[in-house]
């Protein structure tokens, strides 16, 4: 309530300032318009010095204490004893002439102007107080009085006045009040006019953003999936004559027995696989940083039966590397399948690619644990394993460890930022000659 | 041993080392190459009413010109039932394109995808797979 009562004085504040302007303006005129009658009236019963005197004393008060309070409303209540005042100098100036006392209802109505209702009290008192004297004293015979040409003023004749007076000051501070109460109603709809007309035109805006937006949205789609098509149909161009090559090499493998033929087809062939997987890594480098992250629900047997697929081949060369899958769902998972599918093949090659030469049985553990809020992946296998002081730069972009590596140097940088893209990490555990575990969590992206 | 395999590819160092590959391994009495899905829709059609023409095992590029693997089963599907009966389809490839991936598992008349190039490993591996699963 306090806090609307505020509101409405902040929002009010500028039309009040415009109100008291005006009204003091016409004020201006009718103080002079009064002060000049009173020259006027002067003229009938010779009261020059009256009309002078007690008009400029008047003029005087009101404009004086305009002057030294400017801020304040307290020149309007003198306004109000001034214009009772004036009102006893004209009644006064013609010497009790009747009509005179109408001059109290033009001040009364003019205060109307300052929509104040109290601004009525000061001029009632003055009249009220005013009539009680003179009329006392003319009727007790005092000379020099001038209040009614009647003879004499009885009692009832007297309250009748008064009241009429105080049912006109009361109607002209009704009219002030009502006025006011109006004035602020019309004030708070046209502000909430324009609050609505902003709102509207602020939704109208909002909309047409937001249509922008979808557009441009659409557009980027748009042009990340020509971009994907494009990437894969390049992809594809620089390996097919690479795989026309391996099958040259494999038939040509087949019916030649010399040893410095085959040594050489052996190099071809890893150099050719070398560049394939270089191919395959750029690819998923740049699906990873450019397409959003999918939501779908994921079968973490079925995605490492469709990995482990790819590396039957690889696993069967001497020694065999046996490979272990543990997997325990407690809670559906929802991530990005086609992303993890590119986290478990790096892991998975480097693994085979890297296991021990020398130890009796390699094997690659491969557990996986969802939970509803995670899931823990770990890579675990018994090979070469990595130098304590190099394990942080295993994840670099490029980075290899040694020369004779048949990596990119870009396979685990790929893991790195795939896991970062679905908003999980990955650590390494190493010892060199024993092996290494890689650990991965991962947050559960629940369908909503 | 298949009886008969058939082979659709437009490179033609892909077909020669396809029909080498399948013969040398004891893969397939017969491989009947087509550079062109064109070539091996009307090779079927005219076999349809032969089904011992019919190869029992057909390889199917992707990226060809003109009718294009998957354009290749869109026909493949309106051939008589006679030729479906016999002809088992497996995608061969160089394409890593998961989408590529998805759409041949969906179709009923691919077996599996394979990516290329066809070496004695896989070839081992699929005859073994195969005779076992039929």
């Amino acid at each position: 309530m306090v806090e609307n009562n505020i509101g409405l004085q902040l929002l009010t504040a500028p039309f009040r300032l415009e109100v008291k302007k005006r009204s003091d303006k016409i004020i201006n005129y009718f103080l002079l318009t009064y002060f000049l009658l009173g020259f006027v009236l002067a003229y009938f019963y010779d009261t020059w010095l009256v009309a002078f005197g007690i008009g400029s004393l008047s003029l005087l008060a009101y404009y004086s204490v305009k002057l030294i309070l400017p801020a304040s409303n307290l020149y309007q209540y003198v306004l109000s004893v001034v214009l009772g005042t004036f009102m006893a100098q004209f009644i006064y100036q013609m010497h009790g002439l009747f009509e005179m006392h109408f001059t109290a209802f033009i001040g009364s109505a003019i205060l109307i102007t300052y929509q104040n209702w109290k601004l009525q009290i000061p001029m009632l008192i003055v009249v009220i107080a005013h009539h009680s004297v003179f009329s006392y004293l003319q009727n007790t015979g005092v000379d020099g009085i001038y209040f009614t040409q009647l003879d004499f003023l009885d009692l009832q004749t007297f309250v009748i006045h008064i009241i009429l007076a105080g049912v006109i000051f009361f109607i002209c501070g009704l009219w002030a009040y009502q006025l006011k109460k109006y004035s602020e109603t019309h004030i708070m709809q046209t502000v909430e006019m324009a609050k609505l007309q902003k709102e509207a035109l602020l939704s109208i805006e909002r909309k047409r953003n937001e249509e922008a937006l979808e557009k441009s949205n659409s557009e980027l789609r748009k042009s990340n999936a020509e971009l994907d098509k494009f990437v894969y149909s390049v992809s594809h161009d620089l390996r097919a004559p690479l795989t026309s090559m391996l099958g040259i090499i494999d038939i040509s493998e087949e019916v030649t027995e010399d040893p410095f033929i085959n040594k050489n087809l052996g190099f071809l062939k890893s150099s050719i696989k070398k560049l394939d997987v270089f191919i395959a890594d750029i690819l998923h480098y740049s699906r990873n940083s450019r397409l959003e992250v999918v939501k779908e629900q994921v079968d973490f047997r079925q995605l490492t039966n469709e990995v482990m697929d790819k590396f039957k081949f690889m696993c069967r060369k001497t020694p065999a590397i046996k490979v272990d899958i543990d997997i325990i769902e407690d809670s559906p998972f929802v991530c990005d399948k086609q992303r993890l599918v590119i986290v478990f093949n790096n892991l998975i090659s480097n693994a085979i690619r890297y296991h021990s030469p020398v130890a009796e049985s390699p094997f690659i553990n491969i557990s996986v644990h969802s939970k509803p809020e995670e899931v823990f992946i770990s890579v675990k296998d018994n090979g070469i394993g990595v130098k304590k002081e190099l394990q942080e730069k295993i994840f670099n972009m490029f980075y290899r460890i040694s020369p004779n590596s048949e990596g990119s140097g870009l396979g685990l940088y790929i893991v790195k930022e795939t896991i970062e893209k679905l908003n999980g990490r990955i650590e390494i555990e190493s010892e060199l000659g024993t092996g290494t575990e890689f650990k991965i969590l991962i947050p559960n992206v629940q369908l909503n | 041993m298949y009886k008969k395999v058939m082979v659709v590819d437009d490179n033609q160092i892909d077909l020669y080392v396809a029909e080498i590959s399948l013969k040398r391994n004891s893969f397939a009495a017969e491989v009947v190459i087509k550079n062109s899905a064109i070539a091996a829709l009307e090779y079927l059609e005219s076999a349809a009413d032969t089904p011992e023409e019919l190869p029992q095992l057909i390889f199917l590029d992707i990226n060809m010109p003109e009718i294009n693997g998957f354009e290749f089963l869109e026909a493949f599907q309106h051939l008589p039932s006679s030729i479906h009966n016999v002809c088992v389809i497996m995608m061969l490839s160089s394409s890593i394109d998961p989408e590529d991936y998805k759409k041949a598992e969906e179709n009923r008349f691919v077996k599996r995808f394979l990516n290329k190039p066809l070496v004695k490993e896989k070839l081992k591996e699929l005859l073994l797979e195969l005779e076992y699963g039929s």
